[in-house]
């Protein structure tokens, strides 16, 4: 009991840190509702091309928009850990008797929540601007277990980072990730009117799962195996970043 | 149970396999002893402290502190001790009485108690009035009081203190040796690196310096003084020589990270 209290509060430290300042959270709100309100204004009559499934750019997009938010409220996740790690907070927390590992379980936990908060916040948004979302809350429920999970995988990108080099800016240049993860993929058009290399490289990027999974259960409210394959891809893809960030934590954090 | 609060035999430490921080240094601190370890930059001080801390492996030597073995007994030593570290190490987005809060629960005292805790130290540092303030917001003096506070929440029996009064003006440098004064009276050992002499010399029962690595000579501040027939500052010099040292020997090794 006395344990779980430790990482509660590291828990909640890990939540402060994530949405302190509060003006800090602004982009955070901005940017994918930017995308959101700009693209599916920008390609509505994008739905017109064959092949496209009976759907509007809006709805088409809401999905994209939401993993926008996801990419970035987890993003920054690197950068607390390194200024924690550079002015020396991290070897406050070091100098207490917890087992190290509570500090990252904490921090991804801090960060898997703030991204489902935000994601929730966002689907209500989205509704003012005409978006409507299959699947009740079961389908709700189901896209913020999306965010949670694909956030901590996302954070782990960075933490990995901010664990290997320690560097504030090398941490931030992590950001540039963001462009071919969240762009090449189903985010523009589906998969079906995609072509060539292009095709290959958005079948073989994960996050193209991800997508289809959250589009899936927001576009026709069903759990079925797109959903199903979306949530082990995240589930996978935080695996193995996780298992980066803790092989470096443990490398290049931990006492020597 | 030893009557040494800390026992250290033989310790070395080399960074990235050639550079010796560390080297094969002896030395005991008596239980309730104000014990200060001077040296110049880059002696091996903060190195021979984060060793003790429990943040640094030691390449060789044997260490125990509070009567348990470093390496073996690690969590023990930690609740054992408390290290206000160079500069400040408080979350600055948060408030005081959040850090205090976080701290006190991770070394595991009930909720009543830290709170209880948290309150009588914020009222004893005079910061209960900013308590629920972020800290980014507190003057330098405060921040180091606070860091203070938060280093004593779980009452620790030994206390290292790596600079902990640099860049206080004078006033608050009084408060703080007051107030470690009053805790070395109530029995806690005390181990104390500073650039500052006077308070080396206001504080400490006993000093060693090292230098390059290793303890060049260890007496009471009246002795050293008696020794060179001067002030601690003339004892020093005389010790490490009039030459400035550089910082970064091996800038690797000032970073406290660094693979070994």
């Amino acid at each position: 009991m006395s344990e779980l209290r430790k990482i509660g509060y590291l828990f909640v430290r890990g939540f402060k840190q994530c949405i302190r300042p509060y003006a800090a959270l602004m982009p955070e709100f901005v940017m994918p509702l930017f995308f959101f309100i700009v693209n599916s204004a920008a390609f509505q009559r994008a739905v017109q091309i064959p092949g496209f499934e009976n759907t509007t750019y809006l709805q088409f997009y809401a999905p994209v928009a939401l993993l926008t938010a996801i990419f970035i409220s987890s993003g920054s996740t690197g950068i607390e850990v390194v200024t924690d790690i550079s002015t020396g907070y991290m070897d406050r927390l070091f100098l207490a008797p917890i087992k190290r590992w509570y500090i990252v379980l904490a921090k991804l936990a801090a960060v898997g929540l703030k991204s489902a908060l935000l994601t929730g916040l966002m689907m209500v948004l989205f509704l003012f601007f005409g978006a409507s979302f299959e699947g009740g809350a079961l389908g709700v429920v189901t896209v913020l277990l999306f965010a949670f999970v694909f956030a901590m995988g996302w954070a782990g990108v960075g933490l990995s980072l901010a664990f290997f080099t320690k560097n504030p800016r090398l941490v931030q240049s992590a950001f540039i990730f963001f462009f071919p993860f969240s762009f090449i993929t189903t985010s523009q058009l589906p998969l079906n009117l995609l072509d060539g290399w292009y095709k290959t490289a958005v079948q073989l990027n994960p996050v193209t799962y991800i997508l289809e999974g959250m589009r899936s259960v927001l576009l026709t409210g069903q759990l079925g195996a797109t959903v199903g394959i979306g949530l082990l891809v995240a589930l996978a893809f935080a695996v193995v970043t996780l298992s980066v960030s803790t092989y470096a934590f443990r490398k290049s954090v931990v006492r020597k | 149970m030893s009557t040494n609060a800390i026992e250290v035999t033989g310790l070395t430490k080399i960074y990235n396999n050639h550079f010796k921080a560390v080297d094969n240094v002896s030395f005991a601190v008596r239980e309730g002893e104000f014990y200060g370890f001077l040296g110049p930059n880059g002696a091996g001080k903060s190195t021979t402290m984060r060793v003790l801390a429990t943040l640094l492996t030691p390449t060789a030597g044997t260490i125990t502190i509070a009567g348990y073995a470093l390496g073996k007994q690690d969590d023990q030593i930690r609740r054992a001790i408390g290290f206000a570290m160079q500069g400040v190490t408080l979350d600055d987005m948060a408030s005081a009485w959040e850090n205090l809060m976080l701290i006190g629960t991770l070394y595991g005292l009930p909720k009543a108690e830290a709170k209880q805790r948290g309150s009588e130290l914020l009222q004893l540092l005079n910061l209960e009035k900013v308590a629920d303030s972020w800290v980014k917001n507190y003057s330098g003096g405060m921040k180091r009081r606070l860091d203070l506070a938060a280093v004593l929440m779980h009452h620790p029996r030994i206390l290292f203190l790596d600079e902990p009064t640099e860049g206080l003006d004078p006033a608050a440098r009084r408060v703080i040796w007051d107030y470690l004064r009053q805790l070395n009276a109530r029995g806690t050992t005390m181990f104390l690196t500073t650039h500052f002499m006077q308070e080396a010399d206001e504080l400490c029962g006993r000093i060693s310096i090292i230098d390059h690595g290793k303890i060049i000579v260890t007496d009471s501040p009246a002795s050293l003084k008696a020794k060179v027939g001067g002030s601690l500052d003339d004892a020093f010099i005389h010790y490490t020589g009039h030459g400035i040292r550089d910082e970064d020997i091996n800038l690797k090794a000032a970073d406290p990270y660094v693979r070994s």
